[in-house]
């Protein structure tokens, strides 16, 4: 499948009702950005801004509470099966089957799209390959390390080759190194798949190295700065940083426009 | 599954179950020393209450042993219908909530009646004897299996189940790549728990009516004041019992070799 479309929030709210009597949370406040199909885009923000929560709605596993959030014109809570072989996510953790091998934890999407069992194979084989992890095919997970786990399931995501990707702080936890080398990985392969990719982080240089977009998200979950790193005015990635450091400190959107 | 969490709250029993095979050295010395010392006490004790080891042995020739088969087949049979019926009712149960609502306080009422009552009540209700000891077993093993599965099937996380359906399963998949695989290791454990209550269970319901089987031995035994064979049931029961655990826990390990 090729090209899931653009994808078209507006008006986005989310409030979650806690069940037994405690007070509602509004998780996103309002959020209102397009983002064109191919783009490679970063989301930024403090904890407990909303960005795990505006991820599961572009999934379909929220339903907003007020507004819209359309892929390619599609809702994906509403239009749920519409989106088979077409998204896919890597998470904070792994979320590896622990009773499959690597392997075959690597052929679960490609079973669910009903493939054949040869094609599944060989294309597991193949991203395990590009990930540096052929020997470790028939390994289970409790027997790789935290870096390698994350590495099946970014083979895991690929296998399908999903015309959107996203990524919830799925580098964040590990060593630096590892986290870099992951990062570099996903933003190399997404690239070079012509994928959209949106890559939800809270350390700022992983958002800069993505090279697309950022956004800033404020809390509760509204848009602080929309960031095109092609036309933003600061040229080095110091003055960058410091901008939407600024922002995410005030809470509020920079007063002038940097020059 | 976090196995860090697990190690310290872990019984000593529970770790050897997923060790390689050891032999069993402290059980073997223990149990011989018990076996010493109650030679010795039957010495100084008339045999009608502790019988020594050699008239044990001389009952335990005497025995019909085709008894024991009579008995394990019953066992093995009611916990297959009641494996069946279990997972199949937790299926249901799982699948659609008033089904749960309706069904989870009948289980429980089940799983609060006494054994002994529902011996009397299969006396009562039924004629045919090898029926009224797998409507016993199966009355009190089933909701085991059940209440075990459902708990397990109710219990994927949240995380787990997020993931798959990203990738749009249907019901079907969802349920056979995530949540059966998922309960494997609570079915296991509840068919430890159940084949030690069932060969607990079996005797006593043998003793109503039964004129087969190693319950039905025992009434003998009994009624002829063979303190002796009582004890060489007793034997021949736990020696089953141990050796089927043992299996059992060698076909866990095998199946749940993905567990760190
Ligand atoms: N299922 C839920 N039920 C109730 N409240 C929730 C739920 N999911 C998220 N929230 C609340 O919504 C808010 C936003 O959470 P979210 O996980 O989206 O933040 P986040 O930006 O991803 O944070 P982090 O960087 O820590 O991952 C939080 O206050 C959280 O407590
Ligand atoms: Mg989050």
């Amino acid at each position: 499948m090729k090209g899931a479309g653009a994808i078209d929030v507006a008006g986005l709210r989310k409030v979650f009702r806690h069940t037994g009597g405690g007070e509602a949370v509004v998780a996103i406040e309002r959020l209102d950005f397009t983002i064109r199909q191919g783009d490679m885009v970063a989301i930024v923000g403090q904890t407990g801004c909303g960005k795990s929560t505006f991820l599961n709605i572009l999934i379909g596993l929220e339903r907003p509470t007020e507004g819209r959030v359309a892929i390619g014109g599609r809702t994906p809570y509403g239009d749920f099966d519409h989106f088979r072989g077409t998204l896919a996510a890597v998470f904070q953790q792994d979320r590896l089957l622990p009773w499959r091998t690597a392997l075959d934890n690597v052929r679960l999407p490609l079973e669910l799209l009903g493939r054949a069992p040869d094609e599944q194979a060989r294309r597991a084989r193949a991203w395990l390959d590009r990930l540096g992890l052929a020997r470790f095919e028939r390994a289970y997970p409790h027997e790789l390390s935290g870096g390698m786990r994350q590495r099946v399931a970014l083979a895991r995501a690929f296998v399908i080759e999903p015309a959107l990707l996203l990524a919830d702080e799925a580098f964040g936890h590990l060593d630096e190194v590892t986290s870099a080398a992951l990062r570099t990985t996903f933003i190399d392969l997404a690239r070079t798949e012509g994928h959209t990719a949106i890559l939800v982080t809270h350390q700022l240089e992983e958002a800069i190295d993505m090279g697309g977009r950022i956004l800033v998200f404020g809390r509760p979950g509204a848009l602080l700065a929309d960031i095109d790193l092609h036309s933003w005015p600061r040229t080095s990635v110091a003055g960058l940083r410091g901008d939407i450091q600024r922002m995410l400190q005030s809470n509020a959107p920079l007063k002038e426009p940097p020059a | 599954m976090r196995p860090e969490e697990a190690i310290g709250s872990e019984t000593v029993e529970a770790r050897e179950a997923r060790a390689p095979f050891r032999f069993p050295r402290e059980m073997v010395v223990g149990l011989l020393a018990l076996a010493v010392a109650w030679e010795i006490v039957s010495w100084f004790v008339p045999p009608f209450i502790v019988p020594g080891w050699g008239r044990i042995f001389k009952s335990l020739l005497g025995l019909p042993l085709d008894f024991v088969l009579v008995t394990l087949a019953r066992v093995v049979g009611a916990l297959v219908v009641s494996f069946v019926l279990g997972l199949g009712l937790a299926v249901a149960m799982y699948a659609s909530t008033p089904v749960e609502r309706y069904a989870r306080p009948l289980v429980r009422l089940l799983m609060a009646v006494p054994v002994v009552c529902w011996i009397l009540f299969a006396v009562l209700w039924f004629k045919w004897v090898e029926f009224r000891i797998a409507f016993v077993l199966v009355v009190v093993c089933a909701p085991v299996f059940l209440v075990d599965a459902l708990d397990a099937m109710k219990g994927v996380s949240k995380d787990l189940r997020d993931m798959l359906r990203s990738f749009r399963p249907t019901r079907v998949q969802l349920f056979t790549k995530l949540v059966l695989p998922a309960t494997v290791p609570a079915i296991l454990t509840s068919w430890k728990i159940n084949l030690s209550l069932a060969i607990r269970v079996v005797t006593i319901a043998e003793l109503v009516g039964a004129v087969t089987g190693i319950g039905y031995g025992l009434v003998v035994a009994q009624e002829l004041f063979s303190v002796s064979e009582v004890f060489a049931w007793t034997l021949i029961l736990v020696v089953i019992l141990f050796l089927a655990e043992a299996v059992l826990t060698r076909v866990e390990e095998r199946i749940l070799r993905w567990r760190a």
